[in-house]
C-alpha cells in the first residue's frame, strides 16, 4: 500500500511487533474471505444511526501524531483517523479523498492533483494547494527529518510540487515514475497555517495539539492511557456516525484479551492461538486479512564462512524445507497463511506465483549440494527470542536440513540485538535469519531489498540483469511492458533464491459485534481501517 | 546533626555518580541501536546518519556520556530519542500515577503485614504460624503477572465488579473512577510487597518476645494479646521505618509487571518502552530519579530512628 509505511513496518516486523502475525494453535473456523470488500461486517438490514463511541486497543503510545514522521503503527492508526490522505489505492482501484482528481501529462512526467473544493481543516481554516505543497516541501526539506524524504527523490532529483491555483497543484517528475502514484499514497497533508512558522516540525510543540482534515478530531492525550479523537461535524465525506474513537493504550496482550471482553475495548488485533477463546464468547466478528506480508527465511551472502554465495547451495538448501510444514508448525493452520513463492506479496501489481519454486525435495537438494561440491555445511541462525512464530520456524528449519547434512546452530537473542544485527549491512556472522516484510503495491518499492547496491539489500543479492530490470521497471510508463519486467524479475529472484519465501501471513482483527458498517470502512494494512467514519454504532 | 545530615547528602553524590556510569555503560554495551527504532530501511543512508549525527548518536560512547552529565549538572534531563519530549516532563507527568500505586500498595502491605507477623511470631511453629508461612511463600513464588491475570478474570469478566484497563475510564475525570481503577493493581502489588515484610517481622517479634520486658509483663499479670499488642508491637514497628526508606526507590520506580499488565500510566510501563527502544535519556533520568530516592529514603530512615529510638545515634 504504502512505500514509506512498508519500510516501517518491515522495521517495526524486525524488532517486536510479529506477534501480530505470528503462529500458534486451536485456529478454529472463522471467516476466512481474503479481500475486505467481502467481510460479512455489516447486515443490510441495520438502520444505520449516529452517535456511540467505540474505543480501540493499540499496543503502545504514539510516538508522534504528525503524518511527516509517523513510522510506528500507532501513530500511523491514529493519523488514519486524524488526517485525511489525498488518495488511497486498494486493488489497483483509487478511492479519493481530499482529492478530487489526479490526471498525468501526455509526457508522463507531471501528474496534476485537483483538490475537492471547499474542505477545511479541523479549526475551520481553509484548507487548499498552499497547505499540499507546504507539506511536500517540509518532506523534502533536509532539515526536518522527514522519514518519507526518500520517497519523493527519483533518481537523485527531488519532486516538484507547484501549486495552479488554490485547488490544484502539478508535481513535477524529474523522470517518468509509475511509482509515485504509491508515494503520494502515503502523504496526509499538514497545516501550514500552524507549522509554516516552526523551525523544527518534529520537535514543534503543535504535535501535541494536532490539527488535520480527516474525520475525527483531536481532543485529548493522556500519556499511557489514551488519546480521544472526537467527530468532526466539516468532514467532506459526511458527518461520521460516532461521536468519539478512543486509542486505549493496552500493553499486555492477555490483559487486552480479557478487557476487549469485558467490552473496555471494542476492536484489537488477535494472535491466531486467542482466536478460539475470543470466538466462543459469540460477541465479535473475526477478521482475518491481508497485510500484504511475506514471512521468509533470508540467505546471507556475505557470512564469513561464504557458503551461500553459491546458488546452487541456497536452491539446495530451500529444496531441504517444505511451506505447507512450516505453515503448520508457525501458523498452525493456512487460514492464517498462504504458501508463497515469489518475492513481492497478492497485493502488489505484476505478482505472479508461477514462478521457479524450491521446495520439498530432499534427494534433489543432496544432488545439488553434492554437485556444487559442497559438504559438512555449519550454518547460524538468528532468531528474535520470544517471537513464537520465529522460534517454530527455526526449529523446524534446524532439524529439516539436518537431513541434508547442514548443521544448524540456533542463535537466540532479544529483539533489539536481532534488528542490529539483521539490519547492519556489514554482518557476517550470520547465515539465516527469519523475517519478514511489507513493502505496499508498487513493485518499484522492493528495489531497495534486491538491488545489489541498495541500503536494505541484506541478502547481499547480486545480479546486474535485475539491477537494470528493476531500473527500467521504475521509468516505464507502458503497463503491460512495466508488467512482463516485473514478471521477468520475479522469475530471476525466484531462481537465484536470495531468499526462501515461506508465506504471505494474515492479520486478525476482533471487532465488537456491536459495531457495523465494517465493509464501507474497508480493512487496511497497518491502520486496521481506512475510513472510520463509516462505522456506526448498531 | 545538621552537619550530618548534609555529610550524607554530600556523600550521595559519588554514588549517584558511580550509578549513572554503570547504567551508561550497561545500556551502551547491550547490543542493540536506538536510531533503528525511528528509522525505515526506505530512508536514504545519508538521511539516517543526518539523523545519528543530529541526535549526537555518531560520537564515542564516553563522549556521550559527558555531553550527559554536563547537561544534568545544569539540571537538564534532556530528550527522549524517541518522541523528542523532554525526559523531567515525562517523568513528572506519570509521576503521581505511581507514587500513587505504590503508596497505597506499600501501605496496605504494611497494615497486613504487621498484624500477620506478630500473630505468626507469637504463635512460632503452631498451625497459625505455619499457615501464614505458607502464604507467604506462596506469595513469594506466585508470579504476579499471573496473579493479575486471575483477579482480572474473576472480578472483571465474571463478577463485572472492577475494570481491568488503565486508570480512568475514558473521560470521565474523578477520584473514585481513579480508586476503582487502583483496587486490582494495587492488591496485586500489596500481595507481592506482603510476604517479605510479614517474615520480617515475625522474626522481629520472635526476637522480642525473648526480652526480659516480655517477662515482667507476664509476671504482672498481662494477657498475651495485650502485650503483644500493647508492648512488643512498639519494638517492631521500629524495623518497619528501615523497610520504608528501602521501599521509597520503588515508589519512583514503578513496578514494570504489574504497570504493564494493568496498563497504569506510570514510570514503570514508561521505563519498558524506554529498554526496548534503547532511548538512553529517558533510562538514565528514570534510574538517577528513583537512585535519588531510594538514598533520600534510607537518609530519612535513619533520621526518623534517631528521634523515635534515642538509643541509636547517627554515627559515620
Amino acid at each position: 500500500m504504502r512505500k514509506g509505511l512498508s519500510g516501517v513496518i518491515t522495521l517495526i516486523l524486525l524488532t517486536f511487533l510479529i506477534s501480530a502475525c505470528s503462529g500458534g494453535n486451536t485456529a478454529t473456523s472463522t471467516n476466512t474471505n481474503q479481500t475486505p470488500a467481502t467481510n460479512d461486517g455489516t447486515t443490510a438490514s441495520t438502520e444505520i444511526k449516529d452517535g456511540g463511541n467505540l474505543i480501540i486497543g493499540v499496543a503502545a503510545d504514539p510516538v508522534i501524531l504528525n503524518p511527516n514522521y509517523a513510522g510506528d503503527r500507532v501513530s500511523l492508526t491514529i493519523d488514519q483517523a486524524l488526517y485525511a490522505p489525498l488518495f488511497q489505492v486498494n486493488d489497483g482501484k483509487k478511492t479519493f479523498y481530499l482529492a478530487d482528481s489526479l490526471t498525468l501529462s501526455e509526457d508522463n512526467l507531471t501528474y496534476t492533483l485537483k483538490l475537492k473544493s471547499g474542505l477545511t481543516w479541523h479549526d475551520g481554516e481553509k484548507l487548499t494547494a498552499d497547505d499540499v505543497v507546504f507539506t511536500i516541501d517540509s518532506i523534502l526539506d533536509e532539515k526536518q527529518n522527514s522519514m518519507l524524504r526518500a520517497n519523493l527523490f527519483i533518481g537523485d532529483k527531488p519532486v516538484k510540487a507547484v501549486k495552479v491555483d488554490d485547488l490544484t497543484v502539478e508535481f513535477k517528475l524529474p523522470q517518468v515514475s509509475p511509482a509515485f502514484e504509491a508515494t503520494l499514497v502515503q502523504v496526509f497533508p499538514i497545516p501550514k497555517h500552524i507549522f509554516e512558522n516552526e523551525t523544527d516540525l518534529e520537535k514543534s510543540t503543535k504535535n501535541a495539539n494536532p490539527v488535520g482534515s480527516g474525520p475525527f478530531k483531536f481532543k485529548e492525550y493522556k500519556a499511557g492511557e489514551y488519546v480521544t479523537l472526537e467527530r468532526f461535524d466539516n468532514y467532506f465525506g459526511g458527518k461520521p456516525h460516532l461521536d468519539s474513537v478512543t486509542y486505549r493504550i493496552a500493553k499486555d496482550t492477555n490483559a487486552a484479551n480479557l478487557a476487549l471482553q469485558s467490552g473496555e475495548i471494542n476492536i484489537k488485533y488477535l494472535d491466531p492461538q486467542d482466536v478460539g477463546t475470543i470466538e466462543a464468547s459469540n460477541n465479535f466478528e473475526i477478521l482475518p486479512y491481508s497485510e500484504g506480508r511475506l514471512s521468509y527465511l533470508l540467505f546471507n551472502a556475505n557470512s564469513d564462512r561464504g557458503a551461500l554465495a553459491k546458488k546452487e547451495v541456497r536452491q539446495a538448501l530451500s529444496l531441504a524445507l517444505s511451506r505447507d510444514e512450516i505453515i503448520q508448525a508457525a501458523y498452525s493452520s493456512s487460514e492464517y497463511a498462504d504458501p508463497a513463492k515469489s518475492f513481492l506479496t497478492p497485493d502488489a501489481l505484476f505478482y505472479t506465483n508461477d514462478v521457479p519454486s524450491f521446495d520439498n525435495d530432499v534427494e534433489k537438494a543432496k544432488e545439488l549440494l553434492q554437485s556444487a561440491g559442497v559438504s559438512d555445511l555449519k550454518l547460524r541462525l538468528i532468531v528474535s527470542s520470544g517471537n513464537k512464530a520465529q522460534e517454530a520456524i527455526s526449529l523446524y528449519v534446524q532439524q529439516k536440513l539436518k537431513a541434508i547434512g547442514a548443521e544448524v546452530e540456533l542463535q537466540n537473542m532479544d529483539a533489539s540485538a536481532y534488528g542490529q544485527k539483521f539490519s547492519d549491512m556489514n554482518s557476517t556472522d550470520f547465515e539465516l535469519a527469519i523475517a519478514g516484510y511489507i513493502m505496499g503495491y508498487d513493485p518499484d518499492a522492493y528495489r531497495i531489498l534486491y538491488t545489489s547496491t541498495a541500503d536494505s539489500n541484506y541478502s547481499h543479492y547480486n545480479n546486474a540483469e535485475v539491477d537494470k530490470l528493476f531500473n527500467e521497471g521504475a521509468g516505464e510508463a507502458d503497463v503491460t511492458k512495466r508488467g512482463e519486467i516485473y514478471k521477468k524479475i520475479q522469475e530471476i529472484i525466484a531462481d537465484d533464491a536470495p531468499i526462501y519465501p515461506i508465506a504471505n501471513t494474515k492479520t486478525i482483527v476482533a471487532v465488537s459485534k456491536n459495531y457495523g458498517g465494517l465493509e464501507e470502512a474497508v480493512l487496511k494494512p497497518v491502520v486496521i481501517f481506512e475510513d472510520l467514519s463509516k462505522i456506526y454504532l448498531k | 546533626m545538621r552537619q550530618l545530615i548534609v555529610r550524607r547528602l554530600l556523600q550521595t553524590l559519588p554514588m549517584l555518580f558511580f550509578v549513572s556510569v554503570v547504567c551508561f555503560a550497561m545500556i551502551k554495551l547491550a547490543p542493540g541501536d536506538p536510531v533503528l527504532s525511528f528509522v525505515t530501511p526506505n530512508m536514504h543512508a545519508d538521511d539516517i546518519e543526518r539523523i545519528r549525527h543530529n541526535l549526537g548518536l555518531d560520537k564515542p560512547a564516553y563522549i556521550q556520556y559527558l555531553i550527559w552529565i554536563k547537561e544534568i549538572l545544569q539540571g537538564n534531563f534532556g530528550y527522549s530519542l524517541v518522541n523528542h519530549q523532554p525526559v523531567l516532563d515525562q517523568i513528572l507527568e506519570r509521576l503521581p500515577a505511581t507514587a500513587g500505586l505504590m503508596g497505597s500498595a506499600i501501605g496496605l502491605a504494611v497494615l497486613l503485614a504487621i498484624p500477620l507477623g506478630l500473630i505468626a511470631g507469637a504463635n512460632r511453629n503452631r498451625w497459625v504460624d505455619k499457615l501464614i508461612n505458607f502464604l507467604s511463600y506462596v506469595g513469594i513464588s506466585v508470579p504476579l503477572f499471573w496473579l493479575a491475570i486471575l483477579l482480572m478474570y474473576l472480578f472483571a469478566i465474571k463478577l463485572h465488579l472492577l475494570p481491568i484497563m488503565g486508570m480512568r475510564t475514558i473521560g470521565v475525570e474523578s477520584a473514585f473512577d481513579v480508586f476503582k481503577h487502583g483496587i486490582l493493581p494495587c492488591t496485586v502489588l500489596a500481595f507481592g510487597f506482603l510476604a517479605g515484610y510479614v517474615r520480617y517481622i515475625r522474626s522481629s517479634t520472635i526476637g522480642q518476645l525473648k526480652e526480659e520486658y516480655v517477662q515482667i509483663q507476664y509476671a504482672f499479670g498481662s494477657n498475651k494479646t495485650t502485650i503483644l499488642f500493647r508492648h512488643v508491637m512498639k519494638h517492631v514497628l521500629l524495623p518497619v521505618i528501615t523497610l520504608l526508606g528501602m521501599s521509597m526507590g520503588d515508589l519512583v520506580a514503578g513496578a514494570i509487571v504489574t504497570e504493564t499488565v494493568f496498563s497504569w500510566p506510570g514510570i514503570g510501563s514508561l521505563g519498558m518502552t524506554a529498554v526496548k527502544g534503547m532511548d538512553y535519556p529517558v533510562i538514565m533520568g528514570i534510574t538517577l530519579f528513583s537512585s535519588l530516592m531510594l538514598i533520600i529514603g534510607n537518609l530519612v530512615a535513619d533520621i526518623l530512628y534517631s528521634f523515635v529510638d534515642p538509643r541509636i545515634k547517627l554515627t559515620r
